[in-house]
């Protein structure tokens, strides 16, 4: 009797202490949204795991299983243990070499990203460079620009007759300079314009720290006769440090999972691999997903380590906040007109290219400018109406008539805004919530399940909704490219909101919870109003790059779908006059949008690139 | 509790009744077997009894299935003007639409009613031989004069496609025989095999009986320096044909080409930038192999000219293949949600004018039905002047004709048969390079 009235006690205290724990609005949400974040991130990665197991009709792991066999560790055995002489080769071709040039790729271009941006951020923020607000707004570009157009512009620039086959280039053409083939192909390019894309990641979040960077730590060196290089090794780059190591995460996996580049520039990685295994190696293709999901929780836990056991900086103080500037002299013209020299290469010839391309008769078709015929120019391109004609258009209207373009821009902003609008909530959430909970292990672990999509290349996260999408039944429509959407790009909000939220003072919301406020009255009128202009970047930021995401949706759509497929499916038919004018359409949106939010809020792509 | 039960058991009851209501309904197999008895008068009308006020949702490797599509519907209309149904096309990427249609297939709900597709190796081995995709022979088609029923009914091909071998012609560059778009320090432009897998089903073909032969004439034709430079892979093939099993008495020529092709060509990303290059003044002595039509879309210019290039296959003397051909085939998922509407649609597309119109109007597509073919022997003529001769396309029949174009034709059968040993093979010399 006693035994049974004990366990009501227990069972009692349980539930109460239950109660009490969901009275609080952020632990009801933490558990939603662990549970809702979970399955999202954990089941489509299971999918492809399951995948690699799976026997694929017509497919070489179907060879030789039995009638009604359905899993197999054929793929696994053949890529890893190959028997014979021939499997060990093609292991290599189809898995060693292009995990090796993905890991170089991701390398070389976590050290350009670097390069370009850290000294870039530092010349803005800590010297008195000339043309600094020009040189700062111009350096965001090629981020901007959807990847792979920098990849084209590549081609277009230094391909030449001689050396890589095919018709001369621009720089051929007009000067007769060819360039060697490893810098028209392969490693070398892929990585250049991977660095150049991601510059800006390292120019904002190096930046960021530079320019709050208080001068009195520098100047204690100065004061001790500390040597200026000195200073800048002991002091200044270890201040920089952990925006390097954000920098490294971020562009490792977003370079091993970049697809386009590698596949215009002819490189075998990982991601190009992938695609082409697809057909008749299914399942090891499937494995070369995993390993690149693997390479995403791998950063996940480096990540990880090196934010707890991360030296603490005090970089904001209540005292001087203001940044010493380093004096160049003349070179802070020579610099200047340097800058101005690459960021028109990176940032402005590209849409010059692109705008000149829309007018050319044939696809790199010069002649205008080796034969001056001003006549070899045309407006078909824009302004073609007639289905019929056949000049050079391959039966397409032009793109202020192209109801298939129209259509692909449109499902590309119905696309984005949704996944801006669940991803920048859900993100605001799970900020919010983890802000509350900063002990909890169930609020970290949401808060790793939340990040852990950003850190996988975005391939593989394409390929795991992709099969993830085909079982349920949903491919090929916008329910799955915004489950996609939202799920990789939640940790731009999450991460933006919890950075915002962890500014706020407990003490605010309190006020209100003594006078009863209820939660959602306490979010609407109090935080987010606060928080306002992070709040609005976390919604601005998925919007923005989902305008130009490739990679993460090529394999959930057919091509008309979005834009940016469209776009890849003209480049890859070499209708680059569509291709360019797509893309100066959406250069022009996202600086629209970006100027737009801007003036209403103060919050901008350049404040909060990277989560 | 009793609420409960009682709901519980509504549910079952209900839930009973499905299997009941879905005996009722014929299933694709049974639809598409009297489907094959009507004529399109009979099965338009069965579509739009079926479809009327429903999207028809197909998908292929041709964006034109969306005019044609659109066509179809207008036509419907025409019969009857209340008809709302409409057709819904999409072309996935890269391989995608096998696994899309099979995961269409397997699923819950099913979408696609038809498609067009094309690699007859896949559609054998991942389609064919599973019974995911259904085979629909109209009766109008296989009744049709002249259609040419034979290799083109299994599956059923809506046209047949060439790619042809073409060269620059401003160098001194000569290609007179096959043979010569493999010498030495050439590198035809070419998309790469595991990107578009038709191209793979050329080389695979390469090996069967009649192109082995076509590859060998070739070869003897030769002159002897040429000769003695292909030698040396031909000999060390002959082992290699006997290693990967292949029965062709000449297959070490065909595995000689292959070696050849895919250690020399440049990969592309398609065709349409493979034609523009050729095309230009500084692409001198640059040769390809790609799709015909491209043609039609050279605008011409100070830098480029439909005559800077030449139909390797239109030289007098030429000798050996000319290119390859491929299908697309019309085939209806054993799923089907629309299977009458999807009958329909292939009939008009197969049987009328203007139902094959969106492919028809371009050079290079061959329908087996000679009611839906165009004729383009005179694409090239401007103002009854022959300008172009590159665009005077020969047509079908030259084409495939051992006298003619001598083109590689693609055979599910066959590519499927040597797909597995004969494409980790290739891919070993891709992989090599």
């Amino acid at each position: 009797m006693t035994a049974i009235a004990a366990k009501g006690t227990n069972w009692r205290k349980l539930f109460g202490r239950l109660r009490t724990y969901f009275s609080k609005p952020q632990n009801v949400i933490l558990l939603v949204l662990g549970i809702v974040l979970t399955v999202t991130t954990i089941a489509p990665m299971l999918t492809i795991v399951n995948d690699t197991f799976a026997v694929h009709e017509g497919s070489v792991d179907a060879r030789d299983v039995e009638e009604g066999q359905i899993y197999t560790t054929f793929n696994w055995v053949n890529l890893f243990a190959p028997a014979t002489k021939t499997q060990k080769r093609l292991a290599d071709i189809n898995l060693w070499t292009p995990l090796k040039n993905s890991v170089l790729l991701s390398i070389f271009s976590c050290i350009g990203a670097i390069l370009f941006g850290g000294v870039f951020a530092y010349l803005v923020t800590r010297t008195n460079m000339k043309c600094k607000k020009y040189l700062s707004a111009i350096f965001i570009f090629p981020y901007i620009m959807p990847q792979w157009t920098m990849a084209v512009v590549w081609q277009n620039l230094f391909n030449s007759n001689a050396v890589t086959g095919g018709s001369d280039g621009l720089l051929a053409t007009l000067f007769g300079l060819r360039m060697p083939l490893w810098w028209c192909q392969g490693l070398f390019p892929s990585a250049m314009v991977l660095s150049l894309h991601y510059a800006a990641f390292a120019y904002i979040l190096i930046g960021g720290i530079f320019r709050n960077m208080d001068a009195n730590l520098e100047e204690a060196a100065t004061i001790l006769n500390t040597p200026r290089w000195k200073t800048f090794l002991k002091v200044t780059i270890p201040l920089v440090k952990p925006a390097i190591l954000s920098t490294i995460l971020l562009v490792f996996s977003s370079a091993m999972g970049s697809y386009p580049i590698p596949h215009y520039l002819n490189l075998s990685t990982l991601s190009t691999k992938y695609v082409e295994l697809n057909a008749s190696r299914a399942g090891q293709a499937s494995i070369l997903a995993v390993i690149m999901m693997l390479f995403g929780i791998l950063i996940l836990i480096v990540n990880q380590k090196t934010t707890s056991g991360r030296k603490s900086f005090t970089t904001v103080t209540g005292k001087s906040g203001q940044s010493s500037v380093v004096n160049l002299g003349i070179g802070k013209y020579i610099l200047a007109a340097f800058f101005i020299f690459f960021t028109l290469c990176t940032g402005i010839l590209p849409i010059i290219m692109f705008a000149v391309e829309t007018f050319l008769p044939n696809p790199g078709d010069y002649s205008f400018i080796t034969s001056g015929i001003s006549g070899n120019m045309t407006l078909k391109w824009w302004i073609n109406s007639d289905p019929l004609a056949e000049n050079g258009m391959y039966g397409q209207l032009g793109i202020l008539f192209n109801s298939t373009i129209w259509n692909a821009f449109l499902g590309t902003l119905i696309v984005s805004a949704c996944c801006a609008l669940a991803a920048g909530t859900i993100g605001l959430l799970v900020g919010y919530c983890v802000s509350k909970n900063r002990r909890s292990k169930w609020a970290a672990y949401v808060n790793n399940m939340a990040f852990l999509p950003y850190l996988m290349p975005a391939l593989a996260v394409g390929v795991a909704f992709f099969i993830f999408g085909s079982s349920m039944g949903i491919f090929n429509t916008f329910l799955l490219l915004i489950l996609a959407g939202t799920v990789k790009y939640i940790p731009f909000a999450s991460r933006s909101a919890l950075n915002s939220m962890l500014q706020l003072s407990g003490e605010i919301e309190e006020a209100a919870i003594i006078q009863d406020i209820p939660w959602w009255k306490r979010m609407t009128r109090i935080i987010i109003p606060i928080q306002k202009s992070s709040i609005i970047s976390g919604y601005l930021l998925p919007f923005m790059t989902c305008l130009r995401e490739l990679t993460l949706f090529m394999l959930l759509c057919s091509q008309t779908r979005i834009i940016t497929t469209m776009l890849d499916y003209f480049d890859e038919m070499g209708l680059y006059a569509f291709s360019s004018g797509i893309n100066l359409l959406l250069i022009l949106v996202i600086l629209l949008c970006n100027f737009v939010v801007n003036k209403l809020t103060g919050a901008s792509i350049d404040s909060g690139i990277g989560g | 509790m009793k609420k409960l039960i009682a709901l519980l058991m509504a549910l079952i009851m209900t839930l009973s009744l499905c299997p009941v209501l879905a005996e009722g309904e014929m299933t694709v197999e049974e639809v598409i077997a009297l489907a094959q008895t009507m004529t399109n008068e009979e099965l338009y009308k069965k579509a739009i009894e079926e479809s009327n006020g429903q999207v028809l949702y197909g998908i292929g490797n041709s964006s034109r299935g969306k005019t044609a599509g659109a066509s179809f519907v207008a036509m419907l209309q025409g019969i009857d003007p209340s008809y709302t149904g409409t057709i819904d096309w999409s072309q996935p990427k890269n391989n995608s639409i096998f696994t899309t249609l099979n995961a269409d297939i397997k699923g819950a709900k099913h979408v696609y009613s038809m498609t067009l597709i094309q690699d007859g190796n896949q559609v054998k081995s991942k389609m064919i031989d599973t019974g995911n995709l259904l085979n629909f022979i109209p009766k109008e088609w296989v009744e049709g004069e002249g259609v040419a029923v034979e290799n083109n009914n299994n599956p059923l091909a809506l046209q047949t496609l060439n790619k042809v071998f073409m060269f620059n012609n401003l160098g001194e560059a000569e290609f007179t025989n096959c043979w010569d778009f493999v010498a030495e320090g050439v590198a035809p432009l070419y998309m790469g095999v595991n990107s578009e897998l038709v191209g793979k089903n050329f080389l695979y073909m390469l090996t069967h009986e009649t192109y082995a032969n076509y590859l060998k004439e070739a070869y003897d034709a030769l002159p002897e320096e040429k000769k003695a430079y292909f030698a040396p892979t031909v000999e060390e093939m002959a082992l290699e044909a006997e290693a990967l099993g292949l029965e062709a008495e000449n297959a070490a020529y065909g595995l000689a080409y292959i070696y050849l092709w895919c250690t020399a060509y440049n990969e592309q990303t398609d065709d349409g930038p493979i034609c523009n290059t050729l095309v230009t003044t500084s692409a001198v002595d640059q040769c390809g192999l790609l799709v015909y039509s491209k043609l039609r879309s050279v605008e011409e210019s100070a830098e480029s000219s439909v005559n800077n290039i030449t139909i390797a296959a239109y030289q007098d003397g030429y000798q050996g293949i000319g290119g390859y051909a491929y299908k697309h085939y019309l085939m209806i998922p054993k799923t089907s949600p629309l299977p009458w509407t999807a009958c329909a649609f292939i009939s008009y597309m197969v049987t009328t004018y203007d139902g094959f119109a969106a492919w028809g109007k371009d050079m290079g597509g061959y329908s087996a039905n000679p009611i839906c073919m165009w004729d383009h022997t005179q694409d090239g003529y401007v103002d009854g002047v022959n300008t172009y001769d590159a665009k005077n396309d020969r047509g079908y029949e030259w084409w495939i004709s051992a006298d003619g174009g001598r083109l590689v034709v693609e055979d599910p059968a066959y590519c499927a048969s040597v797909a597995f040993d004969l494409g980790d093979w290739i891919d070993m010399i891709v992989g090599s390079k």
